[in-house]
């Protein structure tokens, strides 16, 4: 059976540019005392405390390999113990998303269906408030801005996981498309689609940043090799 | 020897400040006292205590940015590098009530140097005042977590006069100016003088504050640019942004450093703790709403299952009257269990308890009502399975099973304890976590990326404010 032809590694036109964003919490105006209420607030809640409680959430626990996705799914669960609503909660893949009114629609949708279903529940006090925040965020670079793929993969392996976050992760309400930073710098400069698509696929929920970070780079020397 | 002197009972004296500082939260407004004559035994005589921890030993200098290079990681000061850039030579003042003794002391010790470090000149100055203020201040500090107070007009005009006096004698020509804690609230009555921003630091729970004090105090922090809290249930609603900043442990201090296992190990043979079995901890004052006997009481439950050594460790009990009630309280729950180790600690004794904490199998903080629980933060850092009352600023530390676990009685904690006891691989995954949350939350390197990053927010706003 013949090999697979590669396709030819391009030179890239553009460097590409490891930023990374950095965020300091600001306390909202609302909180959750129930199920109900947090209905109320996630429909008349800023978009950046949605961006707050799911994508911020992520990596703000990127460690973590299961069990945390977003901080919605979490109070429904320990605050609520409602483990059906909390795993339904927990489905939702922020990537799913290029913009944050998709994300606080599917929200609201999950919790309204809940609560018709579950009518007595929704007033039910929780054992703690779900107190809203959000974040001012600052966007930096790094040191690191090659214009090769073996820099590009020095690059991965050296910065932040936050700045991992900030380019796969985040990326989409910034790109509005279903992609991130990486892929598209290796499809567009590289040529390296197949590669591209790969790490589109990698599975955020079921990694930790480092283990994003990691087949990342598995997948770009791979494709180098 | 008799049951009673086999159980290690440590005493020095202590002073009402001496708890373990593990509180940013509990910062006691009173300037700091000198410590009364120090006794080398407990009360009973029944062991002397180390001559290693009789007298305090001299400060370590404090560390540079680099040296949390192998902790934090290139990337982290490269962050903190860039945020700095921006802001370099703009000055900072912080302004709180005291220099020495509390949590907040002891974090500005290490965050001023650490900013100067990186170009962002940064002064701190301490108010003055009077038996009168302080007095007054500890009320309000009280009252502010929700004790009743009488709040008199004598007492407004005390402390308004003095901090009228420290308004005249101090200069406010830097960019930012952070006034840490009510006592000195009324500074920002110099406001219009200059052009900085002003940031009120909250280090209290205000969430069931005297409803008078807090209106007396609302006016002045209204007039901030920003408010700083440490955790969200703290905060009060104000018409100016709050932020929350999680308190911090130094990686680098005497408590939280790395030691090497000889000198844990001779720490413990000091005490009379036996590394070769099972060691439950808390380290805490012996304070009620640390509920130390709810610990010996979850202790007592479990060890009818799994072997286990129980050591409470802290301080404040000589010359605290309440203090002292509540460690005779343990020490009746303890009985003559051998395997209860109870040690009043002086304040200095960090480098012991950090070395206590790591001989741990199992590190126990379960308060009943707490600020945000340093000694939890100090406890995950070093990578323990950590159980914890679910109370005041835990839960931001501690996701149930997963970087710790939450408890509400003496029966979870005493099942907590059995199941962490016998399910090693559990137990090591979350205190892995927990060690990473620390990392990435809760240690000095962020709490100065946290300022950094409000300060460039708020020269931006002021910017397009002008513009």
């Amino acid at each position: 059976m013949p090999d697979t032809e590669k396709p030819a590694l391009r030179k890239p036109q553009k460097a590409f540019y490891f930023n990374t964003s950095e965020h300091l919490l600001r306390i909202g105006r609302q909180k959750a005392n129930n199920l109900c209420e947090l209905l109320e607030a996630l429909q008349t809640c800023p978009d950046d405390s949605i961006f707050q409680h799911t994508f911020r959430t992520l990596q703000e626990h990127h460690f973590i390999r299961q069990g945390f996705s977003n901080d919605f799914a979490h109070w429904s669960l320990f605050a609520c113990n409602e483990p059906a609503l909390a795993e339904q909660f927990a489905s939702v893949d922020v990537r799913e998303f290029t913009a944050i009114e998709g994300l606080r629609r599917r929200m609201i949708e999950i919790l309204d269906e809940f609560l018709q279903s579950h009518n007595r529940t929704g007033s039910r006090q929780a054992h703690e408030p779900f107190y809203f925040c959000a974040a001012d965020i600052v966007v930096l670079p790094t040191t690191f801005c090659p214009e090769t793929l073996p820099g590009f993969l020095d690059g991965l392996n050296q910065v932040s996981v936050h700045s991992i976050h900030h380019h796969f992760i985040e990326a989409r309400l910034r790109l509005h498309r279903m992609s991130n930073d990486f892929s598209q710098w290796l499809e567009e400069e590289v040529g390296l689609s197949d590669a591209a698509d790969s790490i589109e696929r990698i599975d955020i929920y079921a990694n930790t940043l480092e283990g994003v970070r990691r087949q990342i780079a598995r997948i770009v020397s791979q494709a180098m090799n | 020897m008799s049951s009673e002197d086999q159980r290690a009972t440590l005493t020095a004296g202590s002073v009402a400040d001496a708890q373990v500082p593990d509180e940013a939260a509990s910062n006691n407004s009173a300037p700091a006292l000198p410590h009364p004559a120090r006794r080398s035994t407990d009360r009973r005589s029944n062991r002397p205590l180390p001559a290693s921890v009789l007298t305090p030993p001299a400060p370590p200098p404090p560390p540079h940015l680099d040296d949390y290079k192998s902790i934090v990681g290139q990337s982290q000061l490269d962050t903190l590098r860039f945020l700095a850039r921006d802001l370099k030579g703009k000055t900072i003042k912080m302004v709180n009530s005291t220099a020495v003794g509390g949590g907040v002391a002891e974090m500005l010790n290490r965050l001023v140097p650490l900013l100067s470090e990186l170009e962002v000149p940064t002064h701190w100055d301490v108010i003055t005042g009077g038996n009168d203020f302080f007095e007054i201040t500890k009320a309000f500090h009280n009252a502010l977590h929700g004790a009743p107070y009488e709040l008199t007009q004598s007492a407004r005009d005390i402390f308004l006069m003095y901090n009228e006096q420290n308004r005249e004698r101090m200069q406010f020509g830097e960019e930012l100016v952070v006034i840490h804690d009510p006592q000195p609230a009324a500074l920002i009555r110099s406001r219009s003088k200059s052009n900085s921003s002003w940031v009120w630091r909250c280090h209290i729970d205000l969430s069931n504050p005297d409803a008078k004090v807090w209106e007396f105090l609302r006016p002045f922090v209204e007039q901030y640019d920003a408010a700083i809290f440490s955790s969200q249930s703290f905060a009060r609603q104000l018409p100016i942004p709050q932020y929350l900043f999680y308190p911090c442990i130094d990686p680098l201090s005497e408590k939280n450093k790395e030691l090497p296992d000889s000198q844990v190990q001779q720490i413990c043979d000091e005490f009379g703790i036996d590394r070769s079995r099972p060691i439950v901890t808390q380290v805490s004052r012996f304070d009620r709403l640390k509920d130390p006997v709810g610990v010996v009481q979850a202790y007592k439950l479990a060890k009818k299952y799994v072997d286990c050594q129980l050591v409470l460790a802290g301080g404040g009990a000589t010359d605290d009257p309440e203090g002292a009630v509540v460690l005779q309280e343990v020490k009746e729950a303890a009985g003559n269990d051998p395997d209860i180790i109870i040690l009043d600690l002086p304040p200095w004794c960090a480098l012991q308890i950090n070395a206590i904490q790591r001989a741990s199998t199992i590190v126990v903080q379960k308060s009943l009502k707490e600020g945000f629980g340093l000694t939890v933060t100090e406890a995950l850092w070093k990578g323990k399975p950590t159980i914890a009352g679910a109370v005041g600023g835990i839960p931001n530390q501690i996701v149930h099973k997963l970087t710790g676990v939450l408890v509400h009685s003496v029966e979870g904690c005493a099942f907590q304890i059995r199941y962490l006891l016998t399910h090693p691989e559990f137990a090591r995954s979350i205190g892995v976590n927990g060690r990473e949350h620390v990392k990435e939350n809760f240690l000095m390197t962020t709490n100065v990326k946290r300022w950094l990053l409000l300060f460039r927010i708020l020269e931006e706003t002021k910017a397009r404010r002008k513009a």
